[in-house]
């Protein structure tokens, strides 16, 4: 396969079957000849879809990269921009929030997706289903999901105030989305909700690559499950929880439909991340140079978290 | 032959598992059906007291749902549709060339899927603003190009690389150009991989929030996501009609999902998916 694919590689080159096309009237001009000499080699097919691509994300992060050192009128400010982000109380806020966010829902996540996972591959009647009904929330638009979360939220008429009142377990309704305490755990809540469905399915694939010769040499030793869980399953998973945290950390920065939509980051910026800070920089106080300025930061820390996954991964899967 | 289970102790986390992720939906759909009246009231009931289609009517006939469902239609499409042609040769160009840097343009394109979104609406509000296409649903389709292009290249290039060369050799030395192979041969073949990418690319932008809050605000071009507040005021909101269009919203999807579950699961499986 491999030396086929490498000599296949080859053919535009120099192969018989070219021949029949030089018989063909020359093309005019040097773009035409350049087409002709190419557009059965890599540039022509690849090339394109690059463009687009460089056209929508390079490009507007160059700009980005400029506006950041620039003042609204275009002039150069040097790193007054980032001073003056990085020192507002906003971004401090907004930091801590993000880092408590985020790692409460990798913990939560990843304990949930594994138990889930490892439910999931055992044998029961309608395996298929119930694995179908776990990806629900993660399928489901993130909005629905957010509005339906903030409709059982609800201080006075929520589903989860009255079963909690009602079974006595408080005396007086929570203020989930507005208590300044309760705010950030809740959307902690509902993130790791929609998305341990994901970690499910991955630990599932994971589960699936064990090969089954271990869990058999480990009963003939007289392993109950729970050993198997602790010294076969969670060793053999370790590398794919690895690769899926980056994955959840690329995922929890970004999360801003579900704070953004049950409380567009208040009360008071308790809620508030810093993916959804950029939003609140440029469209609500119109300061653009700031918001660049910390969209590059953004920008440059993600890409840290992408660069990670991509060699962790890389290296698990050439394993 | 299906299994049993190996102990009955199993359907105990498998309830709890359902509860977690079902409930909520249920809860979605019960309080659609029900009166404003019986949303605002205690005790609260388990399911309608009186089945409504208020809501429903509500969303349908009296408010911009219907446009927004319309709106989110054709951005999705037409960034899915447009994604594809040039996702094609790209996928193909990666799955059988060998060229100097090929495994770094790999990369970059799996770091632009990666990619949080939060770090480009500034500068895309800025280029839209530039091309005039804010506030329009070109400009939309465009940007979303941003989410499903490095994805059906990625998935796109997996895919390929599964047909054997061997079948196109044969036609490379009939003579055939390498475009040739990719629309007769190529193509043909990954009709059903071509179908999942689609999908795949079609639930991304309709499940969109943040691109589309932040560049297409008018309610000529507003999408659904962003649609659904428009039933919440400052002092009140319509928790019934909240619901009711989500429901709505979630049909497709739902639809697409129950009719390609098993597909969805393995290109999960395979990693292709961001989360």
């Amino acid at each position: 396969m491999q030396n086929a694919a490498q000599s296949m590689a080859q053919t535009p080159v120099q192969s018989p079957p070219r021949q029949p096309e030089r018989s063909a009237p020359a093309p005019r001009g040097r773009i035409g000849r350049y087409i002709a000499a190419h557009k059965d080699g890599p540039t022509f097919f690849i090339l394109p879809a690059i463009a687009l691509l460089a056209t929508f994300i390079v490009y507007p992060i160059i700009s980005t990269l400029i506006m950041s050192v620039t003042d609204a009128n275009g002039a150069f400010v040097g790193a007054a921009n980032y001073v003056n982000i990085i020192e507002s109380d906003r971004t401090a806020r907004a930091t801590v929030n993000t880092i408590y966010f985020v790692t409460a829902s990798i913990i939560l996540q990843l304990i949930l997706g594994t138990a889930a996972g490892i439910v999931l591959n055992e044998q029961f009647r309608g395996q298929a289903i119930v694995r179908a009904l776990t990806l629900i929330p993660w399928v489901i638009p993130g909005i629905v999901g957010a509005m339906t979360w903030a409709w059982m939220f609800h201080t006075d008429y929520g589903v989860i105030n009255y079963i909690l009142m009602s079974n006595g377990l408080v005396e007086d309704p929570v203020r989930w989305l507005t208590n300044p305490s309760i705010v950030l755990p809740a959307l902690t809540a509902v993130n790791v909700w929609k998305m341990f469905p994901f970690v499910s399915i991955m630990v599932l694939a994971g589960l699936q690559s064990i090969p089954v010769s271990l869990y058999e040499a480990a009963r003939v030793d007289g392993a109950t499950f729970r050993d198997e869980v602790l010294h076969i399953t969670l060793p053999q998973l370790r590398p794919i929880l690895a690769s899926i945290t980056l994955l959840l950390i690329i995922a929890g920065v970004n999360s801003i439909t579900i704070i953004y939509a049950m409380t567009k980051g208040g009360p008071a910026d308790r809620s508030l991340i810093t993916s959804i800070q950029i939003f609140v920089e440029a469209f609500q106080y119109f300061n653009f140079n700031q918001a660049s300025a910390l969209s590059v930061m953004f920008f440059i820390v993600s890409t840290v978290f992408i660069v990670a996954h991509i060699w962790l991964d890389g290296r698990r899967k050439g394993q | 032959m299906k299994t049993g289970a190996r102990s009955p102790w199993v359907y105990l986390p498998v309830l709890i598992l359902l509860a977690i992720t079902v409930v909520p939906f249920f809860w979605m759909i019960v309080s659609s059906f029900k009166s404003l009246a019986e949303l605002y009231s205690m005790p609260i009931t388990w399911l309608p007291k009186v089945t409504t289609w208020a809501n429903y009517k509500k969303v349908l006939f009296d408010s911009n749902i219907p446009r927004y469902f319309w709106n989110s239609t054709v951005v999705s499409l037409g960034s899915t549709i447009i994604a594809l042609i040039f996702a094609t040769p790209a996928a193909y160009g990666f799955s059988r060339f060998e060229f100097k840097g090929r495994g770094v343009w790999q990369t970059l394109i799996l770091m632009s899927h990666l990619l949080p979104s939060a770090a480009l609406i500034v500068p895309l509000y800025i280029f839209l603003g530039y091309l005039n296409l804010l506030n329009t649903l070109v400009g939309l389709i465009l940007v979303y190009l941003v989410l499903t292009l490095p994805l059906s290249i990625w998935m796109l290039t997996g895919y390929f690389k599964s047909i054997p060369v061997e079948l196109e050799e044969a036609a490379i030395i009939d003579g055939a150009s390498r475009w040739g192979v990719l629309f007769r041969i190529m193509l043909p073949l990954s009709l059903p991989g071509i179908v999942v990418i689609f999908l795949y690319s079609f639930v991304a932008t309709w499940n969109e929030f943040i691109f589309a809050l932040s560049f297409a605000n008018d309610s000529t071009v507003k999408t659904l996501p962003i649609g659904l507040a428009e039933f919440s005021t400052e002092y009140d909101t319509d928790w019934g009609a909240i619901m009711a269009a989500s429901v709505i919203m979630s049909l497709p999807i739902a639809a697409i999902f129950l009719g390609l579950q098993k597909v969805f699961v393995g290109g999960m499986m395979s990693g292709a998916m961001k989360g």
